[in-house]
């Protein structure tokens, strides 16, 4: 049994929480982290534009921050109350080579802690989990000198019109049509089993890691000296430099 | 399609569901700068600033870039995305303008 350790909730801005996965992807120590984003934000792939693909005007408006990943992918809204986010880092011999597998794995524990509270979640195409088809969670991963970091979403609520506020997509995909078709294709908790609480669900995915990877678990704060390297890396996510990469 | 600094634009959808854009600008027949965009996944990350750098001062003929393209995913995992993609979308972008 290999033992993960646990940071149970946390809330952060969008640079001092990709600080902190970046920090804990150096570090290298087997651990799955959970957090909120304060104030909600943007987050696109560490290959996409910021011009192209988030409306940045319309982000300073709502107070919305906008971050780039170290990670690839798409450009996700993360609302405050509509998320709950995971970070899983281990050294890459502890799950699959094949990066596909690895997310099935990865992808397939959450998916198996969610059925605990209900919700018929199932692994789908590269890095997302559905529920009935409909997408609940989707994820990025990078490898760095051996670690694995995968960081998700996992869908609380959904408000489909304030993400397409802040993203750049085609006019003819803000229309009424395409919205009602994006709420068709998508899910949350609050839509599969009406109440529950964050600590609930962070307590289900949980049990479907050490179900699925045989792990337990030590629950534990960041130190000082972490917190240091946090405030150093910020610095980067915050920069225009890195926002504006691509 | 034209953008600002002379920069040419192409866009590609490919099939999975990517997307990939390219942004190119070139004098002569000859890349002077090349970027890629899109939510694809590529690991290591960094390959994609090299290939962009090998790409610089390359006559846009296709064997040639082919082999660049090929060269610097030799040891880079692709997903959702090959590297014919890449070079498929540059003369797209290069030849529909």
């Amino acid at each position: 049994m290999e033992i993960f350790h646990v940071i149970p909730y946390q809330t952060y801005d969008a640079f001092t929480n990709m600080a902190i996965d970046e920090m804990l992807l150096f570090q290298g120590t087997p651990t799955i982290r959970f957090y909120t984003w304060q104030p909600s934000a943007v987050s696109i792939g560490y290959f996409q534009s910021v011009n192209e693909e988030v409306n940045l005007l319309e982000c300073e408006r709502q107070g919305v921050d906008v971050v780039r990943r170290i990670t690839g992918g798409g450009a996700v809204y993360h609302d405050h109350y509509g998320e709950l986010t995971y970070s899983f880092i281990c050294p890459h011999n502890m799950v699959p080579q094949n990066i596909m597998e690895s997310y099935r794995l990865i992808c397939s524990a959450i998916a198996e802690g969610l059925g605990t509270l209900g919700i018929a979640a199932q692994h789908a195409g590269i890095n997302d989990i559905v529920v009935n088809g409909k997408k609940i969670s989707g994820s990025a991963q990078t490898r760095r000198q051996g670690i694995v970091l995968q960081h998700g979403t996992i869908l609380l609520r959904v408000n489909v019109e304030k993400m397409f506020s802040l993203l750049n997509v085609c006019a003819e995909k803000i229309s009424d049509k395409q919205i009602s078709s994006v709420k068709e294709r998508v899910t949350s908790i609050e839509k599969e089993i009406k109440h529950f609480t964050r600590d609930e669900v962070r307590n289900a995915i949980l049990k479907g890691f050490s179900c699925c990877l045989n792990l337990s678990f030590i629950d534990r704060k960041l130190d000082d000296l972490e917190m240091l390297q946090v405030e150093k890396l910020r610095n980067k996510y915050e920069s225009k430099e890195w926002i504006f990469k691509r | 399609m034209r953008v600002k600094n002379g920069f040419l634009k192409g866009e590609m959808k490919i099939a999975g569901g990517k997307f990939i854009r390219c942004l190119l600008r070139q004098k002569d027949g000859i890349i002077t700068k090349v970027t890629f965009s899109g939510d694809f996944f590529m690991h290591p990350e960094e390959i994609i600033e090299e290939l962009e750098q090998s790409l610089q001062n390359v006559r846009l003929n296709v064997g040639d870039v082919q082999k660049i393209v090929h060269a610097a995913f030799s040891d880079t995992e692709l997903i959702g995305v090959s590297p014919d993609d890449f070079v498929t979308l540059l003369f797209k972008t290069y030849e529909k303008n």
